[in-house]
């Protein structure tokens, strides 16, 4: 027997719980049992914790065999198909995916009877009695979690959906994986108290002063926004009506912390812990380097600190990596699309040969490398690389040995256009070149004066929408900060922290009081593709454990004659 | 935004407890799917399969074997996990799989799903060939959903939706829910050539 509740199925078990939270949760690290000399199944607690932590994301059981289950009552499964994590989502929180709600598996909710609404018990004793049913289902209790894992009922007894894997597990891997649900999400994250939310941005010395104000007024236009709402959603929280205290009740302030880090990126990392130590925050928001984002990305990672969209070009590029969100990969992103718009071409062999030309930077090693990366996954062979010293000086002779040496070969030019003021002679060789590519991110502006006889054979990856399709989007974004006073100084970097504020706000009502940070992203991996809310993408699309919002990258062609404009010559996702 | 299950409790079973007794929701379990035949017109499109080749969509379908096809995506939480095992499990329930049955997915998220995220989540799943994974450009994706009627706006909101074609007539049937393996294997072994759903026993 299922439920059905008129608003879906509801699979898993639910129920909200009293405060049976026997531990606290470190910074980031899980519960602290070590001190406490606690044991589950003959192990000492902590590392129960971890193993059950691996149960519940990775199914796996203690011995390293995959769990074992059957969905839809004979459709076996093991754990390295999917996990409790796939459908309860990482902070326990559960998940709703056209009709079918995933009920919490978290600490508070678990043990605790579930009910309708929650409200204070001054609201409780206002309700007529009729109407007051008892609860939905008791709190479970140890033995009936191991009877709903095994058998799929509740403590009413009630069947659960056949969605919900029955789980073969002996009583010692049941005992460790109880262990670990009682401790999910079991309490607030750090960051976060009666009254405030607190948040951090990051900021490297390096930053120009133009581009950091961009970034933290916008933000700070964000957040004194909803700050200005306070006085009323503290009035709300009061004297609201009782069915909406759950929503009135989770109401905080926002602050925001700048964090500016000085000096070397090596030294990044103590400055970061240092600021943590002082003030620990419960998210980073946007924030900005010229460099590398690592340092800030691995602190976020070792603390479990979410890191919302910041601005940088320079990502890490993670499939596994959970604690930062990016707008996109970056350069790495038009390298990648530049070879797979390659491998898709008619017009060239996919056997041709490729070489890429780049100056030792760190923007011309990115873009190398996600082209050649992507070559690689494609099971292409890798470019070769051309990689220039500063002092390589290039003009007309320059390209003739280029393809004297690598004749009928693709060349990717990932130069800056002073370099490239020479590369009509590319047009005049023999054998032509079957196609450049070049970044209109590297080139700027100046991608508009490469030279007329090279046109028609270069293409250029273009990692933004353009302008006169992002009218409505670019509308909103300007007027709202022209209602804010900012005036317009670094339009892509306004519109991007204009984006991550209208987020935040829908964001944090969602999580209510559940204020934990894997909760924050889990609820985030469910948005919907967002068009309007952005202007410098065409969409913005997120999913379960994706951490790069922009997938895409138009490659794009200049027109003939003296006032060129860019063509598209692809989709926005070239696959 | 996307309604969080707190909230959904909270909001519709929270009105609904209050307005009801809690009996009137104890309903008997209905069955798991519906089963209906239906007509598709299945459009000319280009897709891309799990290696990065380009395939002809309709062409694909027309084999000599049932054809079996469901819309997942790679980083989906609930309903794609079960469909993708009750396949992989039809899979290792015919050993012979195949050259009796063609198992299609097609992604509903293709911005994210490319070839190589659709071979992972073959991989994970242990597909054996007989098992197609397909993206394509956001527009014949939409095209293909919109054909057998599973169109949906937002991935999010997808709904667990299988079609069974079969070879020898070319009539589809459409399974809305989440079928067992039984009852999936009773509908190939339907579409193979057997006459009615009721004549033909569980494996």
């Amino acid at each position: 027997m299922s439920r059905t509740y008129g608003i879906g199925r509801i699979t898993g078990f639910g129920s909200w719980t009293t405060l049976l939270v026997f531990v606290a949760l470190c910074v980031g690290a899980g519960p602290a049992f070590a001190q406490r000399g606690e044991t589950v199944a003959g192990l000492p607690a902590d590392e129960a914790f971890r193993l059950g932590e691996r149960m519940y994301r990775a199914g796996l059981l203690p011995s390293g065999e995959p769990m074992r289950a059957f969905v839809q009552q004979d459709v076996e499964v093991d754990g390295t198909m999917f996990s409790c994590e796939s459908c309860h989502v990482r902070s326990g929180m559960g998940s709703i995916e056209g009709t079918v709600i995933t009920l919490p598996t978290n600490a508070t909710w678990l043990y605790k009877p579930l009910v309708g609404a929650e409200m204070s018990p001054r609201s409780q004793e206002r309700i007529p009695k009729r109407l007051d049913p008892p609860p939905f289902r008791p709190a479970y209790t140890d033995k009936a979690l191991a009877r709903a894992l095994r058998l799929g009922k509740d403590p009413n007894d009630r069947v659960l959906d056949y969605v919900m894997p029955r789980y073969l597990l002996n009583s010692s891997d049941m005992e460790i994986m109880i262990h670990y649900l009682k401790n999910l999400s079991a309490e607030s994250s750090p960051g976060v108290d009666d009254t405030t939310l607190k948040f951090a941005t990051v900021v490297s010395n390096e930053v120009s002063a133009e581009e950091r104000q961009a970034m933290v007024q916008t933000l700070t236009a964000h957040i004194r926004d909803h700050n200005s709402q306070t006085r009323h959603e503290e009035r709300r929280a009061r004297g609201g009506p009782f069915y909406k205290e759950e929503k009135y009740v989770p109401y905080r302030r926002y602050s925001l912390a700048v964090w500016e880090l000085q000096g070397a990126p090596e030294t990044w990392t103590a400055q970061l812990e240092d600021y943590y130590r002082e003030g620990p925050v419960f998210a980073l928001l946007g924030g900005i380097t010229t460099g590398d984002w690592a340092p800030i990305h691995e602190f976020s990672e070792r603390n479990r600190v979410p890191c919302l969209l910041p601005v940088t070009d320079y990502p890490v590029i993670s499939e596994s990596d959970w604690y930062t969100l990016y707008f996109s990969k970056g350069h790495y992103q038009e390298g990648e699309t530049a070879a797979r718009f390659l491998r898709r071409s008619q017009d060239v062999s996919r056997d041709v040969a490729v070489a890429q030309v780049y100056r030792a930077t760190r923007q011309g090693r990115e873009l190398a490398e996600g082209f050649n990366e992507t070559r690689l996954r494609m099971r292409l062979p890798a470019a070769e690389d051309i990689e220039l010293e500063d002092d390589t000086v290039i003009d007309r002779a320059f390209w003739r040995k280029l393809v004297n040496e690598h004749a009928n070969t693709v060349l990717v030019l990932w130069l800056e256009a002073d370099d490239l003021s020479t590369v009509d002679e590319l047009a005049a060789v023999e054998p032509r070149p079957p196609a450049l590519f070049v970044s209109s991110t590297v080139m700027g502006e100046s991608v508009l004066s490469l030279p007329e006889p090279v046109r028609v054979f270069t293409f250029i990856t273009h990692p933004n929408s353009f302008a006169e399709d992002e009218t409505r989007s670019r509308l909103a974004t300007e007027r709202w900060l022209q209602a804010k006073g900012l005036p317009i100084t670094n339009f892509e970097t306004q519109a991007k922290m204009y984006f991550l504020g209208w987020m935040l706000s829908g964001m944090v009502k969602m999580m209510r009081d559940d204020f934990y940070r894997d909760y924050f992203f889990d609820v985030i991996d469910m948005m919907r593709d967002q068009y309007y809310s952005i202007a410098v993408y065409p969409r913005l699309s997120f999913g379960p454990g994706q951490r790069y919002a922009s997938k895409g990258c138009y490659v794009v062609q200049l027109t003939q004659g003296p006032e060129p404009t860019l063509e598209k010559r692809s989709n926005w996702v070239v696959h | 935004m996307t309604l969080q299950p707190r909230a959904a409790i909270s909001g519709c079973l929270g009105v609904i407890l209050l307005l009801f007794s809690v009996s009137a929701l104890a309903s008997d379990r209905g069955p798991r799917f519906t089963r209906t035949e239906v007509e598709l017109e299945i459009p000319a499109v280009t897709l891309i399969n799990q290696e990065g080749d380009t395939v002809d969509f309709r062409a694909q379908l027309l084999t000599d074997k049932p054809v079996v096809v469901d819309f997942i995506f790679a980083t989906c939480t609930t309903i794609c996990p079960v469909l993708s095992a009750g396949y992989s499990n039809i899979q290792r329930k015919l050993d012979d799989s195949q050259n009796r049955v063609y198992l299609v997915s097609i992604t509903i998220d293709p911005e994210h799903d490319g070839p190589e995220e659709l071979a992972t989540y073959l991989q994970r799943y242990r597909a054996k060939p007989g098992w197609d994974f397909l993206t394509g450009t956001r527009e014949d994706i939409d095209r293909v959903m919109k054909a057998f009627e599973a169109f949906v706006p937002d991935k999010m909101s997808h709904r667990p939706l299988m079609f069974i074609r079969s070879p020898k007539n070319g009539k589809w049937v459409r399974l809305h829910g989440f079928a067992g393996s039984a009852d999936l294997l009773k509908e190939i072994r339907l579409a193979s050539g057997g006459s009615s759903p009721e004549e033909v026993g569980d494996e």
